[in-house]
């Protein structure tokens, strides 16, 4: 509605009105930015005195070494004793075992399915989604301590394979080095795959079916299509997925903990659980646990990068 | 509409969860009472029924004490739960008496000695216990804790199995290991149950057979002492034997472990005499067990049948308020009451307070184990354990020696697997 106050404010004279709009343009802006710091401060204060404050703390203290209480200054002598470490380097061949493997084996089942789900003429889609969701769901603890108990040497597995005659004695899985490792592995694809599944989903239904429609005409094959079309489209899902998943295993702790406690003679155990031992059941020396971590930390880190670097399709 | 339920359920569970918030804090017993005292142990059957008789007792001569106390569960719950509190310097936030597993002590004051209180001249009597068991909680002279259960090891055998394999449980009392071997064959043979069970990673057996001749993993000067342990090959070679007859299987944890003997499936057992308790817990095994000791060492002029397995001590910490009232309170129950000892060997407690082996209650018949009178025998073995250096190390050494075992029954040398637990030792102790 034309009022009369508004008739006489576009009468004002030109620079009169480019000055208020300046002025109140300015004044909105710092207003929203004020106001959103003060929406994100209370956050931002908690992540780091929860989450940054810790790390620094962590840094300072892998610099130190002693039992308990009782640290002195050490330098980096924790990470020139971590290379003599015959356990610790038993702990990363480990967890470099599990990423080999498992990580490429679960990505790719996990791409697989998501395509599979994708299919519009699938029945029972979301019947299928939820059973392969429905294992991310289960808490860590209980999962390995089960899957330990299916692999006992009176367990589910043995048990079958006896009765059906494949084996004439029970065979002890997760009493040898390399069947206790690949329990886990088995342990990890069962877990995670339907976590991966989402993030695939979520990727593929980004990418226009017509593209798929057009490349069906020119009598593309499905494989053809899958590695020409799909796999590409989906490289920022798989950038993320992978980046995650490499995050993941080398942090692992609750499958060698509760699944193997170790593996025989330290064959399966992670070095997050060595950490964890460490810390808690030797002698402890926090200084040298937080200098492992920070290992952990920086293999995360470089690894994380070298895949950006080579993957990232983002200018 | 919408909305408005919204906003609501964001109302409910932001007040629900202030509510909560508020409800823990009430919950932490205030300490600053002078005579209330909190304590933390586990196995509420065993240590916590112990603690509650004592209170009991000391209530008796002073009405207003009250004892709080709360279970942790199992022994790494409260390992861990120590560490952090520890660690992190808010010693407040410990109770004024922890149970600690007797392999743990002296790590623990190693790591934080601001944790412990000095009891040495307070009015417990220290002489009336084993000193054996004392010297668990003694660092530098002084007294740190209070012993507390008898570890004396055991050998529990079904007597019934025995029998139908031709063997009494005479057979099986102070022999060698090559004859425990050879009955064990024939044992198993004839009813197809092996006689031990062992949990797989956790090399207690092995700790006891080297305790039991007087040897330890480490030196008196506190190195460690394996790979030139003769001691120790002797053990890893009897051992290897029993998991390669099938006389001794492994289980996964603890649970598998005492199922194994609960179903049935395992004709015996041998560890810390604390054990009782659970094989009496298969009610439908009564009459048909009976205990003896262990087998000793062939060829090693230092063995013995017997040894000790676990065992904790009570220790005052320094978070303690009132530690007059803690000390008067252990001295009055553990360090001197007949009464407590006798009225808590029911459920199988045995604590190393020497007086109590003449008790009349400990010569009474256990019908579960065919009318042997348990208690006194457990006492006469707990007085022929050998002494060893334990050290702050134990549960490193333990798993380095568990590991080198493990190497070789996969086919290593033994002497470079014991090699490798002496240099993995050697490393945890170098910082």
């Amino acid at each position: 509605m034309y009022s009369l106050r508004s008739w006489r404010n576009n009468k004002l004279s030109h620079k009169k009105q480019k000055q208020m709009q300046i002025k109140s343009k300015l004044t909105v802006e710092n207003k929203l930015s004020i106001t959103g710091w003060f929406f994100i401060l209370p956050a931002t204060l908690l992540i780091f005195a929860m989450s940054f404050y810790p790390m620094f703390k962590a840094l300072y203290m892998s610099f130190r070494t002693g039992i308990g209480v009782n640290m002195e200054w050490a330098g980096l002598y924790n990470f020139t004793r971590m290379l003599k470490d015959k356990i610790f380097m038993q702990s990363v061949r480990n967890n470099f075992f599990y990423l080999i493997i498992q990580v490429p084996i679960m990505l790719v089942l996990a791409i697989t399915l998501a395509s599979i789900l994708n299919n519009p003429k699938l029945k029972y889609k979301g019947l299928f989604r939820i059973l392969l969701f429905l294992p991310c769901a289960t808490p860590l603890v209980a999962y390995s301590v089960i899957f330990r108990s299916l692999f006992a040497i009176d367990g589910y597995f043995n048990t079958i394979l006896l009765n059906f005659g494949i084996l004439s004695k029970a065979y002890n899985f997760l009493g040898h080095p390399t069947s206790a490792k690949i329990v886990i592995i088995i342990a990890l694809i069962w877990r995670w795959t339907g976590y991966n599944i989402v993030f695939y989903l979520a990727g593929l239904q980004n990418i226009d079916p017509s593209i798929y429609e057009a490349v069906k005409l020119e009598g593309a094959s499905k494989f053809q299509t899958f590695f020409s079309i799909t796999a590409p489209l989906l490289k920022p899902m798989i950038l993320l997925t992978s980046i995650m998943s490499i995050n993941g295993t080398l942090q692992l702790f609750d499958e060698s903990v509760n699944l193997t406690a170790g593996g025989p003679a330290n064959a399966s155990i992670t070095m997050s659980h060595y950490i964890y031992n460490l810390s808690f059941k030797y002698v402890p020396n926090f200084g040298y646990a937080a200098a492992l971590s920070y290992v952990i930390l920086l293999l995360v880190a470089f690894l994380a990068l070298i895949q950006m670097k080579v993957v990232d399709v983002r200018d | 509409m919408k909305k408005i339920l919204f906003t609501l359920a964001c109302i409910t569970i932001a007040a629900s969860s202030l509510l909560m918030a508020s409800g823990q804090k009430e919950a932490t017993v205030d300490t600053s009472k002078s005579d209330e005292l909190v304590v933390w142990l586990w196995d509420m059957g065993f240590n916590g029924a112990t603690m509650q008789k004592a209170a009991e007792i000391y209530k008796e001569d002073h009405p207003e004490f009250n004892l709080v106390i709360e279970d942790q569960g199992d022994w790494n719950t409260l390992q861990t739960k120590l560490t952090t509190i520890a660690s992190s310097g808010k010693l407040d936030s410990l109770p004024d008496i922890l149970l600690i597993q007797d392999n743990a002590f002296q790590k623990n004051y190693m790591s934080f000695p601001e944790v412990f209180t000095d009891l040495s001249n307070t009015n417990i009597d220290y002489t009336q216990f084993a000193s054996g068991k004392t010297g668990y909680s003694v660092i530098d002279g002084k007294n740190y804790g209070v012993p507390f259960d008898n570890g004396a090891v055991i050998f529990g055998y079904r007597t019934d199995i025995l029998a139908k394999a031709g063997y009494t449980i005479d057979d099986f009392t102070d022999i060698t290991w090559s004859q425990w071997l050879k009955q064990a064959r024939v044992v198993l043979e004839k009813t197809g149950k092996p006689l031990l069970s062992a949990q797989a990673g956790s090399s207690d057996i092995i700790n006891m057979m080297l305790q039991s001749a007087g040897a330890s993993l480490f030196n008196t000067d506190g190195s460690p002492n394996i790979v030139n342990n003769d001691v120790l090959y002797k053990v890893a070679e009897t051992y290897m034997q029993m998991l390669d007859d099938g006389t001794c299987i492994e289980a996964t944890d603890w649970s598998g472990y005492t199922n194994s003997f609960s179903s049935g499936a395992v004709a015996g057992t041998m560890t810390g005499c604390w054990i009782a308790a659970t094989i009496q817990g298969a009610t439908d095994q009564a009459g048909k067990w009976k205990i003896t000791n262990m087998p000793s060492l062939d060829g090693i002029p230092t063995a013995t049948n017997y040894s000790n397995n676990g065992g904790s001590s009570w220790a005052v910490t320094s978070a303690c308020k009132n530690v007059d009232l803690a000390a008067d309170f252990f001295a009055m129950t553990f360090g001197s009451s007949m009464e407590l000892y006798d009225a808590v060997a029911q459920n199988g407690v045995l604590g190393t307070y020497l007086p109590s082996a003449n008790s009349s209650v400990y010569s009474q018949p256990n019908e579960f184990f065919s009318g042997q009178p348990i208690m006194s025998i457990i006492t006469e073995f707990a007085g022929k354990v050998p002494a060893i250096e334990g050290g702050a190390y134990y549960y490193d050494a333990r798993d380095a020696v568990c590991t080198a075992i493990t190497q070789i029954q996969s086919g290593a040398v033994a002497k470079e697997a014991f090699q490798d637990a002496q240099d993995t030792v050697n490393f945890m102790m170098g910082n």
